[in-house]
């Protein structure tokens, strides 16, 4: 429960810092700058990952001071997962808010898709093509988080949007009305190259059945799931972003030990 | 009307420019001034999300923060002095310019932030643009009184 008061107040504050920054900036107060393609923090450079690949193929070089800018991103993805997904970007915040709407008004999706990660690596994989075929910055069109935060900054300095807002309103109705979760679980080629930088040893949910935990079968974790993954169906781990609501779900249920749990290695 | 887009100092020739730019805005937000502004998808997709600077609106002080701001080097990042910056040339239309109409007018050389170098009066007191010492930052043509401006910062990059 703890962690998911956490994680709420992170993305609050993460939205809250897209306006916060740009507006301290406008006030010359810039130890914070940059947006969700590309932050300083301080001295610390910190890049989305895929932006990072992008511009090594539209660029056909390897520009040092960028390639050190993913270091800390590429690190913690491998650590912790695609936390920064569950935890900090904006287009999952508002995914997720939406997503309740569409349940409490009783929404009904027009398609589900099965969970098989062919369809978001074939759209990875198309967009990195396109950016080295076209030498033009394909990805970055598509960030959904990168062009909310350049538009939280537009907003600060010129008191208006651009049209590219477009995109992210497409990815709320598609989300709402065609297929749950669509941007986030199947098409977002920021979110699937961070859930290919992992290992064995990479932060996963894992389910683990013993007779101080046994799992009664009574399906929260599945329904608390934001993405509508199973997690006691396992196998799960290039589309989880390890948000935690299907642990903290499960504790809710049982005053046994939880056969849920966040594990560095094994499944 | 300008045929190209004036881009921040440091810039990258644009073809190169266009390809590097990862269009993440931080150059606008080291900008002291609100001189860079994010082209939007009705300039083209292509330039969408690039920085561009308007300098009737307001031009390039050259206070030189957003070269080392740039995450993918799009902006050179070792551009530190003024001096070296190129991001156009100014040119004068002498047909409007009022000092080159007879009416006395000094406006550009006064604000030139290359005083004196970029902008010479010649020996009538009628402004000529040094070429190969103007940086294109377009400080003249937002200070030029004539409407519209008789002196533009033509953009293309020489360096």
């Amino acid at each position: 429960m703890k962690r998911r008061i956490a994680r709420k107040t992170v993305q609050l504050s993460s939205i809250g810092l897209l306006f916060l920054v740009p507006f301290l900036n406008r006030k010359g107060i810039t130890v914070i700058t940059g947006t969700l393609y590309s932050l300083a923090v301080g001295p610390v450079w910190l890049t989305d990952p895929v932006i990072g690949v992008q511009t090594v193929l539209t660029t056909r070089r390897f520009d040092p001071t960028l390639l050190l800018s993913l270091l800390l991103p590429v690190a913690l993805a491998f650590v912790l997962g695609r936390v920064f997904c569950s935890w900090v970007c904006p287009q999952n915040t508002l995914s997720e808010l939406f997503d309740v709407v569409a349940d409490r008004t009783g929404i009904r999706r027009l398609f589900t898709l099965p969970f098989t990660p062919v369809l978001r690596y074939a759209v990875l994989i198309l967009v990195l093509l396109a950016s080295l075929l076209l030498r033009f910055p394909v990805v970055s069109l598509l960030s959904a988080p990168g062009i909310i935060s350049v538009q939280a900054a537009n907003l600060v300095y010129e008191d208006s949007v651009g049209l590219e807002l477009g995109l992210i309103a497409l990815i709320v109705l598609l989300e709402v009305f065609v297929v749950r979760r669509a941007w986030c679980n199947h098409l977002c080629p920021v979110g699937s190259f961070l859930g290919l930088l992992r290992t064995a040893k990479t932060m996963k949910v894992s389910f683990s059945e013993s007779p101080a935990r046994s799992c009664v079968s009574c399906g929260v974790c599945a329904d608390a799931c934001g993405l509508g993954l199973d997690p006691m169906a396992g196998k799960v781990y290039s589309f989880c972003h390890n948000c935690g609501n299907c642990i903290a779900a499960c504790e809710g249920v049982k005053n046994k030990e939880n056969p849920l749990s966040f594990h560095f290695s094994g499944r | 009307m300008r045929d190209r887009l004036l881009r921040p100092p440091g810039a990258l020739p644009e073809r190169e420019f266009l390809a590097t730019c990862i269009r993440c805005g931080k150059c606008k937000q080291s900008c002291l001034y609100g001189a860079i502004r994010m082209a939007g998808l009705l300039d083209g997709l292509e330039i969408m999300g690039t920085p561009v600077i308007r300098p009737r609106t307001v031009p390039c002080y050259l206070c030189m923060k957003c070269p080392p701001a740039c995450p993918s080097g799009a902006l050179k990042r070792t551009l530190t002095k003024k001096e070296e910056v190129r991001m156009g040339t100014a040119i004068i239309d002498k047909n409007t310019c009022l000092t080159w109409q007879g009416t006395l007018c000094r406006s550009c050389f006064d604000d030139c932030p290359i005083f004196d170098e970029a902008i010479k009066m010649d020996d009538k007191l009628q402004p000529v643009v040094v070429k190969d010492k103007c940086v294109g930052c377009g400080v003249c043509e937002n200070v030029c009184p004539v409407e519209p401006a008789a002196i533009v910062a033509q953009p293309g990059g020489k360096a």
